[in-house]
């Protein structure tokens, strides 16, 4: 009932519903842009929310995502090019619709596939993260410890065919957490003598360059744009289903709900797959599975459910456990950790408000994606055909300016530009990017705990073995790690011989984690 | 597989840099048991071992493959080409930091839009020119007048006394 009371006062709060719109809107112009991922789209804004109230701050931050999922869909649509990872299943069908001059409808479809699917997934949000999260109130820091390791050892389950890059990049971003005071003693660490290096490094600086300059990178190098290259977006007008329509499309809402579910609430599953799975199964329980391909709305409907039910249910991890399974929630937890605020157990307790206040922020989230997907469609359209330079020169701005703004420091911005550099030299490696971002946030909560651990007994090491809580959740780390490790092997042993064409998407995509 | 060994060494040699830097780390009798230096430790030697595992993954899967047809000098002329121009926009931003405490925001930022604008396609235009100055002013007035962030303001304060 609390709860309730929290995330009423949220969905009528001002500036909570300023946030709301503001981070739709945001998030659905991201998400049309081809390249701007909803990570980057919530990264470009995170230097913003550091001023902001908190729960403003998350929720602006979880609003985007939900606008970016569904910005996605409509250059998948429209021009045959995803705007993000989880819209690839929706370019199949959507694309063909729009061929066939139904381009509004699919647009249509998608926009209140996405709305169901958001409101179902915030159902499942609000009801599983207080049972999971009350599960962690018998914590100590030796189980916190813990926890660390089990959510670094996630990266075994991101890294699928690329493991040791995947630890690799996990031990370099706890390496970097490690730089400045220490947490116990006050002693500092790899700081050279520059003052600028005390407080240490701000995730914040990491993830902007990982992502968004990362990308600009990328896009740099990338064929050259040519003057007068230009989208063809006809029939862009769009064309709400209506409710018979919806009653026929049900099994593959249905299909999308469940899968998003499961898919979202598993770290590493994320959007892509979950759209990807629902395509099939819907194909698969169609009475028409022939349509599929060639503009099936089944096919446009069911990946559009998925993906925004994985972007509620992709923050019940984040929030009952501090442990983020996508780029989209690492970045979300970094709104939280911005304002002192640890997700946990004890942020039910100690900051209800929030909590609460951020599932009411993305109940109207969702019902903002869907008035505005309505209106917006036109600047969405205007905003693809902007030449690609203009859009660069303009995120580069923002990301320039938006850094200053954090601690009003230009060597924050010269760490942004090596964090770029370091991103893009990931990317061409084919080393993933979110292992790093999960040991930078990580490695702090699992040094601390691990010598407060130690201080307690006297550095006697057995303690992570005596804690029941402890010892359960490092045989889990050990079992995923193991099994990724087994699969990995198996797989070497059974190569597979690919084009080399699809190599080198192989290559690209071991650094496209889910969004 | 060339990258990857080169790749493998280096993260090698940046372990024990990084070892050597924790060992340099001066005691504390506050630290505990542990000590500032023991996880940096760790992690280093965790990324010592993960490396070597890296370089043993590498020439196996070569040794598994067989012998290799390396890329041809084309292909090799063009990801070439391609870094260089991915490293020319850190190069555009590291120009922005240089010249900001001199020029001052609305200058340094006009020019950032318009070189990066240029730099990756956009032909010389009254429009770009017009994006450049009209972006400048946006930024101005959304970091400056309503955020109320404080960017560098340049020599001009100075000037004009």
């Amino acid at each position: 009932m609390e709860g309730l009371f929290y995330a009423w006062q949220a969905v009528t709060s001002m500036p909570v519903l300023a946030a709301a719109v503001g981070g739709v809107l945001w998030g659905i112009l991201g998400g049309a842009l081809p390249g701007i991922s909803p990570s980057i789209a919530m990264a470009l804004l995170l230097p913003f929310t550091y001023n902001l109230p908190p729960l403003v701050a998350v929720v602006l931050l979880a609003a985007v995502y939900v606008g970016a999922e569904y910005g996605g869909s409509i250059p998948a649509i429209l021009i045959r090019t995803p705007g993000t990872n989880s819209a690839a299943a929706t370019v199949i069908d959507g694309y063909e619709m729009q061929r066939q001059g139904r381009g509004g409808e699919a647009l249509g479809l998608s926009l209140v596939g996405g709305t169901i699917g958001g409101l179902f997934g915030l159902i499942l949000l609000s009801t599983l993260t207080e049972p999971l999260a009350s599960l962690a109130l018998v914590f100590t820091p030796p189980a916190y410890f813990a926890l660390g390791i089990l959510g670094i050892s996630i990266i075994g389950s991101l890294s699928e065919g690329a493991l040791l890059k995947g630890l690799i990049a996990g031990v370099l971003g706890m390496m970097i957490a490690t730089v400045g005071t220490d947490p116990i003693s006050g002693v500092s660490r790899f700081t050279f003598g520059n003052p600028n290096l005390l407080e240490g490094i701000h995730f914040i600086l990491i993830m902007l360059g990982i992502f968004a300059v990362a990308e600009l990178m990328t896009q740099a190098g990338e064929e050259r744009w040519t003057e007068g290259s230009r989208p063809d977006t006809t029939n862009a007008r769009l064309k709400l289903p209506s409710l018979a329509t919806l009653w026929r499309l049900r099994k593959a809402q249905g299909i999308g709900c469940v899968l998003g579910a499961v898919e979202g609430a598993i770290p590493g599953g994320g959007g892509s797959v979950a759209a990807f799975l629902s395509y099939n199964e819907a194909r698969r329980w169609s009475k028409e599975p022939e349509k599929f391909g060639k503009g099936s709305e089944e096919g446009v409907i069911a990946p559009e459910t998925a993906n925004n039910v994985v972007s509620a249910t992709a923050i019940v991890p984040t929030l009952s456990f501090g442990i983020p399974g996508s780029n989209s929630t690492a970045i979300l937890l970094g709104g939280f950790l911005v304002h002192g605020l640890q997700p946990g157990p004890l942020l039910f307790t100690t900051n209800p408000d929030i909590v609460y206040g951020l599932f009411g922020g993305l109940f109207t989230a969702n019902i903002m994606m869907f008035l505005l997907g309505i209106v917006i469609l036109g600047p969405c359209i205007w905003l693809v055909q902007r030449p690609k330079p203009y859009l660069m020169a303009a995120i580069f701005g923002l990301v320039v300016s938006g850094v200053y703004s954090i601690d009003h420091s230009l060597f924050d911005l010269s760490i942004v530009l090596v964090a770029g550099i370091v991103g893009y030299v990931m990317r061409v490696l084919g080393f993933p990017h979110l292992p790093l971002i999960l040991g930078l946030v990580l490695g702090y909560m699992i040094e601390s705990n691990y010598r407060r651990a130690l201080l307690i007994t006297n550095g006697d090491h057995i303690v992570f073995l005596q804690d029941r809580v402890s010892l359960g959740l490092l045989i889990c780390a050990a079992l995923i790690i193991f099994f990724s490790a087994l699969r990995e092997v198996r797989r070497y042993r059974k190569p597979i011989v690919l084009p080399e064409s699809q190599i080198q998407e192989n290559k690209h995509d071991a650094a496209s984690f889910p969004s | 597989m060339r990258s990857n060994l080169i790749t493998g060494v280096l993260l090698l040699v940046f372990s024990v840099i990084f070892w050597l830097g924790a060992d340099a780390i001066p005691k504390s009798r506050l630290s505990g048991s542990v000590g500032a230096d023991g996880l940096p430790k760790m992690l280093a030697i965790a990324l010592g071992v993960l490396s070597i595992g890296y370089l043993a993954q590498t020439l196996l899967t070569a040794r598994m493959a067989g012998p290799v047809v390396g890329p041809r000098r084309e292909t090799k002329t063009v990801d070439y080409t391609r870094h260089l121009r991915a490293i020319g926009m850190i190069v555009l931003g590291a120009v922005y930091v240089a010249i900001v405490p001199y020029l001052g925001y609305i200058p340094s930022i006009a020019l950032l839009l318009l070189s990066v604008a240029l730099y990756n396609g956009k032909r010389p235009s009254r429009g770009l020119l017009l994006f450049a100055v009209l972006g400048a002013i946006g930024f101005y007035l959304l970091f400056v007048r309503l955020l109320e962030v404080p960017l560098p303001a340049g020599i001009w304060p100075s000037l004009i006394g």
